[in-house]
């Protein structure tokens, strides 16, 4: 029992449970659920949730919260087709600068809340606002050009990866996924955003310099939510609402996955499972035909019942 | 000055507050005319009551973070006008008001047992309520619809008697707050919210406290639904992410500790008046709605860095 408890800690053994009982359910009772397309198109959108969700991991882990998601995506949906359609840059030179511009005001961002100790939650509000609106300022709200095309070819689900028939965004997020676990838990930067969640006094007082563990967090989330944002633009098209669904769906993918919201507990494994087992859920109930409004209901007391199963806090009679 | 500062965080908001209104009548002279009061009242009405309804929640401490205010008051408006107020509803402000306050109660209430018995962490739980009530919403109003002409929504929009209405219902949560600060149940809210455990120990119902905290927040973001319909006149289906985002940009502009345990419903109003002078000078000053999101963004970020400048020395744990 104890030995499953410590499992329990260090991997997502539940999750990945609620993730497979979902699907069986889903496979037992929907036609064609379980059909090469239909795998390939949920994980093409986990995908996409699981990349937008990664910034937000990391920050949680910190002991913050980044409501600048939404806005970094917008701004790296709207530049790159703004640079490549419209302005005929080159593709990797607008998406370096769509990288760049992002990891700055991120940076500033990690910057102003570790310097003056102002919460994150307001500061990424204003950063992210900033983000997406000079985007849109810049084009003037009107919206011409298109995605670079290997951006739709990445994330199409007929797509193949070097004659795999898996969708090339979903090998990407598998990389990337075993390159952040590697990060978070063999390697020194990682420990020591773990010591900074903790207790950043007491990181402060190993010597861990956690300013720059603050800059270089919230810069890496804003630059990948804006990598994410040129992703979409090629998944689905560029505009300024192209980012709202991803404000509190990566909320919820993190937390599903089961990383708390009072940090240093949790990492991208979970987060990764989380944004399955959130997509898996999604496709059921379109398949079950559901409407917009009864999926929405369902979903929330859905999420609730999965997550009673290993998402709760301790008692408080036990931490006294 | 500084100490002062220190010891009242709200201070710095007031000050911003006064600064921006000043800025206000600068930039447009006629904005300080009291025959605008009712007018400006009402649209800062639901704003104000936004943010005082998730203070409550934010105060008691634990991470508690309500994302499902924006909703409740969106539930409010939608119920009043679809039902409350159609041909066979109840008709009277003195009827209906309280009706869908009680519902108000009932959803926060709801979210508190979900946070304080069942031990989800709040932004999980009000999260799913979130997913849930936007379903509820998009079922009972799938269409926008308009209040029925010559009710006591205009009224409550405009002038009540020798009163405007905006200041009527922005005085309801603060009165009720003022009647709570002389009981047990203050004291006891701000012990939770500074260390459960300890409260706990000290033979504080955490439970309790906590339920009637999120369901104080329930009812008064039914309050704002109120305020909002009778701004608008009309179903206003979408859009509630929004308000729960401005609630909680308020909420932290005026000082409140996301920690729990410190600060007040009048710092969030304090707030919630920067959050709206900011916008209305935009418009004041006819921005253009390109540059609208940049410059809000810009000035969100400079109003709590110039605060937290002056404030530099506040005590450790603000960065949570």
């Amino acid at each position: 029992m104890s030995q499953a408890l410590a499992l329990q800690r260090r991997a997502p053994v539940l999750q990945l449970l609620a993730l497979v009982v979902l699907f069986v359910y889903g496979a037992a009772t929907i036609e064609g659920f379980s059909s090469e397309i239909t795998v390939d198109s949920m994980l093409v959108l986990a995908a996409l949730l699981g990349l937008a969700a990664l910034g937000q991991t990391l920050v949680l882990i910190l002991g913050g919260i980044d409501f600048s998601v939404p806005g970094h995506i917008a701004m790296g949906a709207i530049v790159v087709s703004e640079l490549y359609g419209a302005r005929h840059w080159s593709a990797p030179l607008a998406i370096v600068l769509v990288a760049v511009a992002a990891g700055a005001l991120g940076a500033a961002t990690g910057w102003i809340c570790h310097r003056w100790r102002i919460q994150p939650l307001i500061v990424t509000l204003g950063i992210g606002a900033i983000s997406a609106g000079a985007a849109i300022a810049w084009t003037q709200g009107h919206l011409t050009g298109a995605a670079p095309p290997f951006l739709t070819t990445l994330t199409t689900a007929t797509g193949t990866t070097f004659g795999l028939a898996v969708p090339p965004v979903v090998v990407l997020w598998g990389l990337v996924a075993v390159a952040v676990a590697l990060l978070l838990h063999r390697t020194a930067p990682g420990r020591r955003l773990y010591a900074t969640g903790a207790n950043p006094r007491a990181a402060a007082l190993a010597r861990i310099d956690t300013k720059r563990v603050w800059v270089v967090v919230f810069s890496a989330s804003a630059c990948l939510s804006a990598l994410t944002g040129c992703l979409l633009a090629g998944f689905a098209g560029a505009d300024q609402t192209v980012g709202d669904p991803y404000l509190f769906s990566s909320l919820t993918a993190v937390i599903v996955g089961g990383t708390t919201f009072m940090g240093a507990r949790g990492d991208y494994t979970h987060t990764v499972v989380g944004a399955l087992i959130l997509t898996v859920l999604t496709t059921i109930l379109v398949g079950k035909g559901y409407g917009q409004a009864d999926q929405q209901i369902v979903f929330g007391v859905l999420i609730l019942l999965v997550v009673a199963g290993y998402g709760r806090e301790r008692r408080l009679r036990d931490r006294v | 000055m500084a100490d002062r500062l220190r010891t009242h965080t709200w201070l710095f908001a007031a000050c911003l507050a006064l600064a921006l209104l000043i800025a206000n009548v600068a930039a447009e002279p006629t904005f300080g005319e009291p025959g605008n009061w009712p007018a400006l009242l009402a649209a800062l009405a639901p704003f104000a009551i936004v943010a005082m309804a998730s203070t409550p929640a934010i105060l008691s401490g634990g991470g508690g973070l309500d994302i499902s205010i924006g909703p409740i008051a969106v539930l409010a408006n939608v119920v009043l006008i679809e039902w409350l107020l159609g041909h066979d509803g109840v008709g009277s402000a003195w009827l209906a008001i309280p009706i869908v306050v009680l519902l108000g109660a009932a959803i926060g209430a709801l979210n508190g047992v979900l946070v304080a018995v069942f031990r989800y962490q709040s932004v999980i739980a009000t999260l799913c309520t979130f997913f849930v009530l936007a379903g509820v919403i998009a079922k009972i109003a799938p269409a926008p619809k308009t209040a029925p002409a010559g009710t006591w929504l205009t009224g409550l929009g405009d002038m009540v008697g020798p009163v405007p209405g905006g200041l009527l219902l922005v005085a309801g949560p603060l009165v009720v707050w003022w009647l709570l600060s002389r009981t047990a149940f203050h004291r006891n809210l701000y012990a939770v919210g500074g260390n459960d455990a300890t409260a706990f120990s000290a033979g504080i119902d955490v439970a309790a406290v906590r339920v009637l905290a999120y369901s104080l927040g329930g009812a008064f973001a039914a309050v704002g639904g109120v305020a909002l319909t009778a701004l608008v006149s009309s179903t206003q289906a979408s859009g509630f992410a929004q308000y729960t985002l401005i609630a909680l940009a308020a909420v932290a502009l005026g000082g409140t500790q996301l920690g729990g345990g410190r600060g007040g419903l009048v710092a969030s109003l304090l707030g919630a008046c920067c959050i709206y002078f900011m916008q209305t000078l935009l418009g004041a000053l006819e921005v253009s709605s390109a540059w609208l999101n940049f410059v809000y963004g810009c000035l969100l970020v400079a109003g709590v860095v110039v605060g937290a400048k002056l404030l530099t020395l506040r005590p450790r744990g603000a960065t949570a």
